[in-house]
């Protein structure tokens, strides 16, 4: 399979502070990558620069063929980002926000109907939707989120902590619906997240980032190999606390 | 004690640096509107006795009236005879006084043997709008001054008839001139001063309401997209950050120009509908008469404002709404939170808060020329002043006031286009002090 994601020496350095440095990484098409790390180590600058939100200080990031330092436009159409505790506009209703979200990624009408269509199935909230956003439950604004994330079949779906404040339920139901959405779609994911037990359930591959740098990478069941762990936590403790990188 | 503990977390989370620097900024926008205040006061004392004459008359009885004035304390200035042929402008202009009061020939044979109400001419100088322009140029005391002195020497004489009597109590009429520029007509500056103070006052409260409105909007919009995060999906989504930029301030735009034509609207049929409704028939039949010479004397002064001013000063508003917006755009973007976003407004608040108070109270022209530099520092007071500067022919210190506005805004825009394309607008922060809890996050 093809790589959607090509992270190749990417770093930020902020006026006195390195926040990111020099990390490189690939995630293949329909894989579900994550980054993790503790508060601070540098998940979400990643994250951001790969968004095309804020520029590296150097290196690059190419996202199904385009970079994101030299054509941001053209990365952005590739995908979409679920800022960690991301809110909505409270005043719209759901099915309002889904269009106008819908209509940011194309002028096509008929193509925005089925994105809205789609991100209805998807986040089951089925009449709450007809209510303003302001009304809806922390679970029920991270379903419409998710969905609006996913309702145009990007080619790269990037999610900062994507189940951070949830519910167990919600949070479940959350992790099988990219899963699922990965296996059919074909749609990479970028998760980044600090909870062991979600990561080694919903992603196919990880990446431990400690003081900026990625320390390792691999397929879960690959690090408790190496690490002769039996969980992700151990080998997560012995990266970033040990510095033992194998 | 629990309660004391309670009341101290309180005032901790009341009492923080923004709060301090709020109030120290208001100290200093009473302190300089005290200090306007204070100038003009001073001016008013400076002028009370104060009395410029021109005495064609030149008899012993208004020889009499004027050592009675001294006597009085008053500072008389007489101004030769010779001068009576010019026009009053040039006479004016050529003793820079801003006041006169002429005795004409042959007031004291009228008064005192003909028994006729002879009339006095008072010549007033008008160099802005405000009503503080008023004090030096206002001639009532000094005609109060006459009017107390000559009623006085007519009852030293007693024996009144019911003619006399009236005389007495009336014992002269007062031609009213006001002189704007190298104009004159036949006037009262009063009745001009009110005219205009009602029409002028409501650019104003526009201009204040407009500025506030809008940053508050586009502030609050900024500030409340970053903090929930959406500005970071919506920038992330195949849209420009121009087009975000350009569509929120379009917004806001459109919104303040609703509000400017409601608050129009809302003076003239609302406010103007009560002051007609409450006059009798015969109080408006006066008043049309009144307009009618009104509007002939205030194209004689050249007074008049036509389509074009008016059309300048839209621009000028235009132009303060754009900077007003720029400006909001750069603090929105600073805010953290939504107490930040709160306290963010302020510095907008006084920039519009005082040319605005200082227009209340007196003639931003008319300051020492420190505290005016000061104030037309400010790029909303050239919007406060553009009526009064276009009325009074101050051509020069209106097109400055619109090239300078259209600087500050490009700075300001460039600036506000600059942190929106950048980091920054995920990144700068105004924290007075705090540690940036945003960049610690955000690594």
């Amino acid at each position: 399979m093809n790589n959607i994601l090509e992270v190749n020496g990417l770093t930020k350095q902020y006026s006195t502070v390195l926040a990111v440095d020099n990390i490189s990484f690939s995630i293949r098409e329909g894989e579900i990558f994550a980054l993790i790390g503790s508060n601070g180590a540098g998940k979400t600058t990643t994250i951001r620069m790969i968004s095309t939100l804020i520029k590296p200080t150097s290196g690059d990031a190419v996202v199904n063929g385009f970079s994101v330092t030299k054509q941001p436009e053209k990365v952005r159409e590739c995908i979409t980002y679920l800022p960690d505790e991301a809110g909505a506009y409270k005043n719209m209703k759901g099915t309002a926000y889904l269009k106008f979200m819908a209509g940011l990624f194309t002028d096509d009408s008929a193509k925005v109907n089925e994105y809205v269509s789609r991100a209805v199935e998807i986040c089951g909230l089925k009449e709450r939707l007809n209510d303003k956003i302001g009304t809806y439950s922390r679970g029920m604004i991270r379903k419409l989120l998710l969905a609006r994330a996913v309702m145009n079949k990007p080619k790269l779906a990037i999610l900062d902590e994507p189940t951070s404040g949830l519910d167990v339920l919600n949070a479940m139901e959350i992790r099988r619906m990219i899963k699922k959405l990965a296996k059919e779609d074909g749609t990479a994911f970028l998760l980044s997240s600090h909870n062991m037990l979600e990561i080694e359930f919903v992603s196919d591959r990880v990446g431990i980032v400690a003081g900026g740098h990625l320390m390792t990478e691999g397929a879960v069941s690959d690090l408790k190999a190496r690490y002769n762990t039996s969980n992700l936590e151990e080998v997560f403790e012995r990266v970033v606390v040990s510095h033992e990188v194998l | 004690m629990k309660f004391f503990n309670l009341l101290k977390k309180e005032l901790t989370e009341l009492v923080n640096k923004q709060m301090i620097l709020g109030i120290v900024v208001i100290c200093v926008l009473f302190s300089i509107v005290g200090q306007v205040m204070q100038s003009s006061l001073d001016e008013i004392a400076k002028n009370e006795y104060k009395i410029n004459i021109m005495d064609c008359d030149n008899t012993s009885f208004t020889q009499s009236i004027f050592d009675d004035m001294k006597a009085m304390q008053a500072d008389i200035t007489m101004i030769g005879v010779e001068n009576s042929g010019k026009e009053f402008q040039q006479i004016m202009s050529e003793n820079n006084i801003d006041s006169l009061v002429v005795i004409p020939e042959g007031f004291t044979r009228d008064l005192l043997e003909n028994g006729d109400i002879s009339a006095l001419t008072a010549v007033s100088v008008m160099k802005s709008a405000s009503s503080m322009s008023m004090i030096s140029s206002d001639n009532s005391s000094a005609l109060a001054l006459f009017q107390s002195i000559i009623s006085n020497k007519l009852m030293e004489k007693g024996g009144f008839s019911e003619q006399d009597i009236a005389l007495v109590q009336q014992p002269f009429k007062i031609n009213e001139i006001t002189v704007v520029s190298d104009k004159s007509a036949e006037i009262s500056m009063s009745t001009i001063i009110q005219n205009i103070s009602v029409q002028n006052m409501i650019i104003p409260i526009i201009v204040f309401v407009l500025v506030m409105y809008t940053s508050q909007m586009i502030i609050g919009a900024i500030s409340t997209e970053k903090i929930d995060k959406t500005l970071e999906t919506l920038l992330s989504a195949p849209v420009s950050r121009s087009s975000v930029l350009g569509a929120k301030m379009l917004a806001a735009a459109i919104v303040a120009l609703i509000n400017a034509v409601a608050f129009m609207i809302g003076y003239y049929v609302f406010i103007g509908g009560a002051m007609t409704s409450a006059m009798s028939g015969e109080e408006i039949g006066a008043v049309v008469s009144d307009t009618l010479s009104y509007d002939k004397a205030m194209n004689q002064l050249g007074l008049h404002l036509g389509i074009t001013d008016y059309l300048l000063v839209g621009v000028q508003t235009f132009l303060t709404i754009m900077i007003s917006l720029s400006v909001s755009i750069i603090l929105g973007a600073m805010a953290n939170d939504a107490k930040s976003a709160q306290s963010l407004i302020m510095p907008v608040m006084m920039c519009a808060m005082i040319p605005y108070m200082i227009s209340m109270v007196s003639d931003i022209n008319t300051l020492p020329t420190v505290i005016k530099t000061i104030v037309y520092t400010i790029p909303f007071t050239h919007t406060f002043t553009a009526m009064n500067n276009l009325m009074f022919g101050n051509d020069k210190i209106f097109v400055f006031g619109i090239i300078y506005q259209a600087v500050v805004f490009v700075i300001c825009m460039f600036f506000a286009i600059r942190i929106f394309n950048s980091d920054k607008i995920f990144t700068s922060s105004l924290n007075l002090g705090q540690k940036s809890r945003l960049r610690k996050k955000s690594r």
